[in-house]
């Protein structure tokens, strides 16, 4: 599963772009690794550790730490980054969730009321702004269910560009509709998604599955992440 | 961040685009402002003045002047929009070592009131070129700080 996320999350950045992630974000900087490799040589990592198309070997678990600086030619600190973004100059960010909407509204705030929340969490580290200045937005969650995707998100933290959603059975795309369901993950059926999540689920005329991962990306994968720290996101 | 940006150029507040249709301004008071010139309505964050702030650096010297290794992440500004500076510092050099190249200098003396050597002080986070994350460290921190006993006891027996 986790092979089916970081590669549909590569294949979704495109050579060229300028993309960003934010802290704790092991899987997003695997995937630009990913795709760096292979289908992206053009692809500009902007690590929010300050690194730009680091190079630390193997992945660091840490997404904000100093390994990212690795064969950057630069240091950017936080602000620089905020700044690159506020400046249009960040193409696509790939953020992760703890609830999304039907209508393409993402949750890191809170689960339950604010002023009593059940759960309080991390909060959303600027997305309620990087959301409507990066001209791609795509939010990976990686547990697909009716408490992740629900029909209304109990708290709107970030809205606005939104392109894709990714899950371990499909993405999403966002339209001005709201989300629809563009393709299923390797194995998943449209009824599975179906039932396991809370808001309805559209598929666009066109749902197609992913073509499982290839060996060059699997392999790829290996090399970037042999100690498979990609599968703490996981458990 | 624009909080920050704001304390550090002595304005009240300071526009940043974004926010809209999202719930976080009401629960931090961030309003909205028109554009003088276009009426446009943007979102303002009031400024964010911090009595002190205390930043961990890998060198300053004893009037401290700072250097900062890796991502200085928030820390430039935070020295900029605080009333008061204090350095921990990883070691202590002489000004004549800063003086040979001073645009490593990140943080300069005339908006800091205190250095105080303290290797390690970072732990157990990372500094740059220092150490590593401890993990095993963030988790006794994390067991231990759940109660106000338990947070006492590990701040006495953390060097």
């Amino acid at each position: 599963m986790p092979e089916l996320m970081a590669v549909a999350l590569a294949r979704l950045v495109r050579d060229g772009e300028v993309a960003c992630h934010g802290v704790n974000s092991l899987l997003p900087s695997l995937a630009l690794a990913l795709a760096r490799r292979l289908h992206a040589p053009r692809l500009r990592h902007v690590s929010i550790g300050g690194g730009l198309d680091g190079t630390p070997g193997t992945i660091p678990r840490s997404s904000s730490g100093p390994a990212w600086l690795t064969g950057s030619p630069v240091v950017l600190s936080n602000v620089d980054v905020y700044q690159l973004a506020l400046r249009g100059r960040i193409d696509v960010m790939l953020l992760g969730c703890v609830q999304v909407d039907g209508r393409g509204r993402v949750n890191s705030t809170v689960i339950g009321d604010f002023a009593r929340p059940r759960v309080r969490l991390p909060g959303g580290g600027g997305a309620a702004v990087l959301f409507q200045v990066v001209r791609r937005v795509i939010v990976y969650r990686t547990r697909h269910d009716q408490a992740s995707l629900v029909p209304a998100v109990d708290f709107v933290t970030a809205t606005g560009n939104l392109d894709r959603l990714v899950t371990p059975l499909g993405v999403f795309r966002a339209t001005p509709a709201g989300l629809r369901l563009e393709a299923l993950q390797p194995g998943a059926t449209l009824a599975e998604v179906t039932r396991r999540t809370g808001f309805t689920v559209e598929p666009l005329p066109e749902l197609a599955t992913l073509a499982p991962p290839t060996p060059a990306e699997l392999a790829a994968l290996e090399a970037l992440d042999p100690d498979r720290l990609r599968d703490l996101d996981f458990r | 961040m624009t909080g920050l940006r704001a304390a550090s150029l002595g304005v009240p507040f300071e526009p940043v685009p974004g926010f809209r249709d999202t719930n976080l301004p009401a629960t931090a008071d961030f309003r909205t402002v028109k554009d003088p010139w276009t009426g446009e309505e943007i979102y303002v964050v009031p400024a964010l003045r911090p009595r002190w702030a205390i930043l961990h650096v890998q060198e300053a010297d004893a009037a401290g002047n700072a250097r900062i290794f890796g991502s200085p992440g928030y820390d430039v500004l935070m020295a900029q929009a605080a009333d008061e500076v204090i350095l921990t510092v990883e070691r202590i050099i002489p000004s004549s070592e800063l003086a040979r190249m001073p645009e490593l200098t990140r943080i300069s003396e005339l908006s800091v009131a205190a250095v105080v050597e303290v290797p390690g002080g970072a732990r157990p986070g990372d500094c740059a070129g220092c150490y590593d994350i401890d993990e095993a460290g963030v988790r006794r921190y994390l067991d231990a700080a759940g109660t106000r006993e338990g947070l006492r006891t590990y701040l006495e027996s953390t060097p």
